[in-house]
């Protein structure tokens, strides 16, 4: 888009777009704006049932971040959190590029099975997908558990959550279930625009295949690979509903992560202050980590108009 | 890029398949096994048994018509409201310049970034104070500033396709800016619209965790919300269970394939063009 063709706004310049955004802007300031502000205010407060009824806080300086930073629990949950999220994200971009790549040498037919198959799933309700899980693995009844059993181990019944490391696997795999859809069908969809002059041109020029991928494929490839992992990254590490439901809302103490640990700090014992620390510092290790794609999704949107 | 089918991919292929597909599968067959069958021990791959029975107890334990007229409820309210405030920003940022855009823009994407499990303590406090906590208000309110900014930051990328000549032209034959927008902008904007307003469909629907803190009384469950409660302490009803599932998921299963593509594309085209 040339500057030649953008439209002119003439001598009311400044004021139209400023009218176009308020509303939205009035209601993300409120709703979102302002709980963010707050929770930097209330991270440095003790405010609990006292305080939600007098509607006056305490305020404590930097002692819910000394608490915190010296109670073992929370370095164990964060370590927990990390390990958890970096398995999840692993997983999943690892398995639903495999299948991305795997989708170009399949026939038309078991293509388009796996790609309906894909879309069904990416469309499950996360909840929905809990509660089917939550049944595949159940106490009593569970398909996995006598499948297992039936191909000669001896199980009998089997509550899968009283190890934990069973547990994250399971849920673990709801979340990884979920999210490789989006990632294959994204990937593949990136496969099938590479241009087919490009591949041709540059084994005319004689480039093999190694080359091929470095230096065609790659470079379109990358861009989604950033935006699926940063993607993957934000959406792993803020993962609530499925410990919570999985759990029966009373997830042991070994279950925490940092959402539940906040959540249970607030609402469980009404320690607001000390949750809205904690979950402070989980969005400062957030976007730490995501840096980079916010930068280059302001960027896109910028160079627009 | 498509090359020769080989073996190992057809077979992993198909592997993936039924890695993938069997979690539904197995929702819809549960759903249909009659009560001996959905609690026997040594459950079949192939149901042994056809029954409408657990749909009948789904649809007829409580709260499941309430909750669904709550979903409902809050679901139109939520797309409407977002829509119309966010097809204004949009044209803002994909059709205008204006000093402060980048705040706007990065303000957005930060704010989609934040974990909702964080923001949830404050907001609850707020809503408290604003006396909307247990309202379908309070919670359409929450919805809409959740699925603004995605909405918004989609309906630019459907803008930022569509040339700006068109407008031009309407300009220079005389139409007012107002009128360029409303008569040539917006019934182009058309099929973003719909996608976009499916897409904030799916969310609200879908929302587990707001629902959960903000509509405290058994009258104004949602229905995420209300099948969370099928675990109670004396166990779960598997088979209504997964009735009530496969009901709460087909809406969204119609919606998601219509727009599936243009989600796919949307949410990294970004990456290639820009």
């Amino acid at each position: 888009m040339s500057s030649a063709t953008k439209l002119r706004l003439g001598p009311k310049k400044n004021v139209w777009p400023y009218l176009l955004i308020t509303p939205a802007l009035a209601v993300i300031l409120l709703i979102l704006g302002f709980p963010v502000f707050r929770l930097i205010t209330l991270s440095f407060q003790q405010f609990g049932l006292a305080e939600i009824v007098s509607g006056i806080p305490t305020w404590v300086g930097f002692d819910n971040f000394q608490a915190l930073l010296k109670d073992p629990e929370f370095w164990i949950v964060l370590r927990r959190t990390f390990i958890f999220t970096f398995a999840m994200v692993a997983a999943s971009i690892v398995i639903g590029a495999w299948l991305a790549h795997l989708m170009l040498r399949m026939n038309t037919i078991l293509r388009w099975l796996l790609n309906t198959t894909l879309i069904l799933v990416w469309a499950i309700p996360a909840l929905v997908g809990i509660s089917i899980w939550k049944w595949m693995f159940s106490f009593e009844f569970s398909i996995i558990t006598s499948t297992i059993n039936r191909l000669g181990f001896d199980f009998a019944q089997r509550n899968w959550f009283t190890n934990t490391f069973s547990g994250f696997s399971i849920i673990g795999g709801v979340v990884v279930w979920g999210a490789i859809p989006f990632i294959t069908i994204s990937i593949y969809a990136a496969l099938t625009q590479v241009p087919k002059e490009l591949l041709e041109a540059a084994a005319i020029d004689g480039a093999n295949s190694r080359q091929i991928f470095r230096s065609v494929i790659l470079p379109i490839l990358l861009p989604i690979y950033v935006i699926l992992i940063s993607l993957s990254i934000i959406w792993d590490f803020q993962v609530f509903t499925q410990i919570w439901v999985l759990l029966d809302n009373r997830p042991a103490s070994e279950y925490y992560t940092m959402a539940i640990y906040a959540f249970e700090k607030s609402f469980g014992l009404s320690e607001y202050g000390m949750g809205a620390a904690i979950a402070l510092l989980m969005i400062f290790s957030l976007l730490g980590v995501t840096w980079f794609y916010i930068k280059k999704m302001v960027r896109i949107g910028d160079g627009n108009a | 890029m498509h090359r020769k089918s080989s073996v190992y991919a057809n077979i992993s292929g198909f592997f993936a398949i039924i890695f993938m597909g069997f979690p539904v599968y197995w929702m819809v067959t549960t759903s249909f096994k009659n009560r001996q069958d959905v609690l026997s021990t040594e459950p079949t791959i192939l149901p042994r048994s056809f029954t409408i029975e657990n749909y009948q107890n789904a649809f007829s334990r409580e709260g499941f018509y309430t909750s669904l007229r709550n979903s409902l409820i809050v679901v139109l309210i939520t797309v409407a409201i977002s829509l119309f405030l966010a097809t204004f920003a949009s044209v803002a940022i994909a059709r205008t310049k204006f000093t402060g855009k980048r705040s706007f823009i990065s303000a957005l994407l930060i704010v989609q970034m934040l974990p909702l499990s964080a923001l949830i303590i404050p907001l609850f406090l707020l809503l408290t104070r604003l006396q909307l906590t247990n309202t379908i208000g309070g919670l359409a309110l929450t919805y809409v500033a959740f699925i603004l900014p995605f909405t918004i930051w989609t309906l630019r990328g459907f803008l930022a396709n569509i040339p700006t000549d068109i407008e031009e032209a309407a300009l220079v034959d005389g139409c007012t800016r107002v009128q360029a927008y409303r008569h040539v902008l917006l019934p182009l904007m058309a099929p973003g619209l719909v996608a976009t307003a499916i897409f904030a469909f799916i969310q609200a629907w879908n929302e587990f965790l707001l629902a959960y803190i903000i509509m405290q009384s058994q009258e104004n469950l949602t229905l995420p919300v209300w099948l969370a409660s099928f675990t109670t302490r004396t166990g779960t009803d598997w088979g209504p269970l997964m009735a009530a599932s496969t009901v709460t998921a087909i809406p969204v299963v119609i919606f998601f394939s219509l727009i599936q593509k243009r989600i796919a594309t949307g949410v990294t085209a970004g990456a290639v063009k820009g």
